[in-house]
């Protein structure tokens, strides 16, 4: 026990004060409340005439006094003045006689009209030893403060500062909460534009996906059968909270009334880029591609404001084409001259992959970017899923490539695909040996045309190859073309060869070659028949006696065996 | 088409597609060619049994004259064929790198 306790020491009603207030401050005032509760229990419990609380603001490194609603609060930097010594030192100061103390700032005194005499000036540090801020306690009732009211105050003031901090923090989380749910809104709003259900598009697969980021980025897309074709949209505005996805959604409607009012592709790209550079904040834009499919037609025109890369999958190739965009982003300034739009022509089995760069630009934990070149290579390997799947499938690769790494930005998926179809063509080959080149340009061809896997194509021209050179060598005694029917199938091709006014020949049941023969027993015949039962899926054979039609069928597919398959 | 010629180190270089309808001049080059003999296969891109066989004859006649033909740069695909032939045990075969 310290000497000055021998005085009066802290009384069993004293305590019995502390802890009704401590009681007291538990409920869940709000900070206002708290504050005005602070005041009256150290009033109560210390005899004082008034007080005040003064917060102290980390950020600015400031004390804040609050003296009326609606009123800004008095700013007093830390370190000045009597509020501004106490929250540097931490101590408490007790002055008898305030107007004699030059640290004494007078000015409250005549804005306020009190006067006051002496003063306690408290800390309030909170049990993790932070600072919330600042007590004043005024003109002791009868006399000054001493010691006793000194030790009673630095109870009182743990007590406090505890339950300012705790008021302090629940409104910050409050406050969180409430841009949470803000943000929330923004995305439902964001949400409710895209299209609930994929537009139906004659010979063609159309789908849209958008995978929102937690509380960032603010990407769109649409997909809309217009009289102008098949409207086709994906946006991504600048920016992280509320404000880009509330730009990408105004952006949306704009373009859909520009196109309902009958605007060309045009007019609709300048006018609602124009719209926007007016009323968008300076610092903001949007990247867009805008485009308009004409299925009969087979051509997507488009306007692409900063927005890409724009990859088309050449089925033919089995390469992806780049285009770039043909403008700036939308309403980054006005457009005066517009370059021409670029048209795609669309093949059989072409694809249009529109990704956002939340896709392209993710990040892996090793800090590599997810990039084009792997969107390219998906192109090629499953062009021939349905473009839902491929999507799936698309994600699925970010994130096995993300490896735990967030997903920092929104990613969209806009898929357009000219349907392969179960293609069916034939050609009437002549019985020369010559006519081999033709065969392979139809294979090619129609490989290309229809979308099958390339890694196919040697086998089946291999297996072409050796079944019309046995029609062409063993049936002599006919003129007749062989008709080659190439039948598109899941994962590959169906192949048949029809040959006219000949004698039966099973393929199926040509005697077996022995490989492992030493050399000088090995002759070229049979082994042609031996290589394409080997490599083909199935091979059948059919003979039609009435027209003496020997007809052979063979299927080849990647889920076959793999051998030539390369 | 196919392309086959002499190569600058004095290998015989084939290129492009051996079909039967490519036999014939293939069989007259390879005709000429005596001793041990490299064919550089890196370019080509497809083989038929007419053209193993063109290549199976060669081997022989060389063969029989204590020559032999040798097949380098051979790719995945084509390697394949030789083997459901059973060719790769003719041929000494280097594969595409």
């Amino acid at each position: 026990m310290s000497a000055r306790h021998n005085q009066r020491g802290l009384s069993a009603q004293d305590l019995e004060a502390i802890l009704a207030v401590t009681s007291k401050l538990a409920a869940p005032f709000d900070l206002r409340t708290m504050l005005t509760e602070v005041m009256s229990a150290a009033k109560q419990v210390l005899g004082a005439e008034g007080g005040s609380v003064w917060l102290y603001d980390a950020v600015t490194d400031e004390l804040l006094l609050e003296v009326a609603t609606g009123i800004e609060p008095i700013r007093v930097p830390a370190g000045t003045g009597l509020v501004g010594a106490c929250a540097r030192n931490r101590r408490v100061i007790n002055v008898p006689d305030c107007y004699s103390d030059p640290r004494f700032n007078p000015e409250v005194d005549r804005r306020s009209g009190f006067r006051t005499r002496c003063m306690l000036t408290l800390p309030l540090v909170d049990h993790k030893d932070v600072l919330v801020g600042v007590m004043q306690v005024l003109n002791k009732t009868g006399g000054v403060f001493d010691r006793d009211d000194e030790d009673l105050a630095i109870a009182l003031a743990a007590q406090c500062a505890v339950a300012l901090q705790r008021v302090k923090m629940t409104e910050a989380l409050i406050e969180g909460e409430k841009l949470r749910q803000e943000l929330e809104m923004a995305r439902i709003v964001q949400q409710s534009t895209l299209p609930s259900s994929m537009p139906e598009v004659a010979g063609y697969d159309v789908f849209g996906t958008f995978q929102p980021a937690g509380l960032t980025g603010g990407d769109t897309f649409d997909l809309a059968n217009l009289e102008q074709g098949l409207l086709v949209v994906l946006a991504d505005a600048t920016g992280h909270g509320i404000a880009p996805a509330l730009s990408v959604t105004q952006m949306q409607a704009m373009l859909r009334i520009a196109f309902r009012l009958g605007a060309s592709l045009e007019t609709a790209f300048t006018q609602v880029n124009n719209q926007l550079a007016a009323t968008l904040p300076p610092d903001r834009f949007i990247t867009a591609f805008i485009g308009l499919l004409d299925a009969p037609q087979h051509r997507l025109r488009f306007h692409s404001g900063g927005q890409g890369p724009i990859l088309h999958y050449r089925a033919a190739t089995g390469e992806c084409v780049r285009h770039k965009p043909t403008s700036f982003p939308l309403a980054a300034m006005p457009v005066t001259t517009l370059r021409p739009a670029v048209t795609i022509e669309l093949a059989p089995g072409d694809l249009v992959l529109l990704l956002s760069d939340g896709i392209y630009e993710y990040r892996s934990a090793d800090g590599d970017e997810f990039g084009e070149g792997r969107v390219s290579e998906m192109a090629r390997r499953h062009h021939g899923l349905p473009m839902q799947e491929f999507s799936a499938h698309l994600l699925a690769e970010v994130k096995a490539f993300a490896r735990g790494a967030p997903q920092e930005d929104d990613m969209t998926v806009v898929l357009l695909k000219r349907e392969a179809g179960r293609a069916r063509e034939h050609r009437m080959i002549p019985r020369q040996i010559g006519q081999i080149s033709a065969i392979f340009d139809f294979t090619a061809e129609f490989f290309g045309l229809h979308a099958i896997d390339r890694r196919l194509l040697g086998t089946v021209d291999l297996a072409l190859e050796e079944l019309f050179t046995n029609m062409v060598k063993y049936s002599p005694e006919t003129e007749a073309a062989v008709r080659i029917d190439l039948v598109a199938v899941d994962g590959g091709i169906e192949v048949s060869l029809t040959d006219t006014g000949v004698e039966p020949f099973d393929v199926t049941r040509a005697p077996e070659v022995d490989i492992n023969a030493p050399i000088d027993q090995r002759r070229p015949g049979g082994l042609g028949l031996h290589l394409v039962r080997r490599l083909v899926d199935h091979i059948g054979y059919e003979y039609e006696k009435e027209s003496r039609q020997s007809r052979i069928t063979f299927r080849k597919t990647i889920a076959g065996p793999p051998a030539g398959a390369h | 088409m196919l392309a086959i010629g002499f190569g600058s180190e004095g290998g015989v270089v084939v290129a492009g597609r051996f079909d039967a309808a490519q036999c014939p001049a293939a069989q007259a080059f390879l005709d000429k060619v005596e001793g041990t003999v490299t064919l550089d296969c890196s370019g080509l891109e497809y083989i038929s049994s007419a053209g193993l066989g063109v290549l199976l004859k060669t081997q022989k006649r060389l063969l029989a004259k204590s020559g032999k033909l040798r097949l380098a740069g051979v790719n995945r695909h084509i390697l394949d064929i030789f083997q459901y032939s059973g060719f790769d045990q003719i041929f000494e075969i280097e594969p595409a790198r």
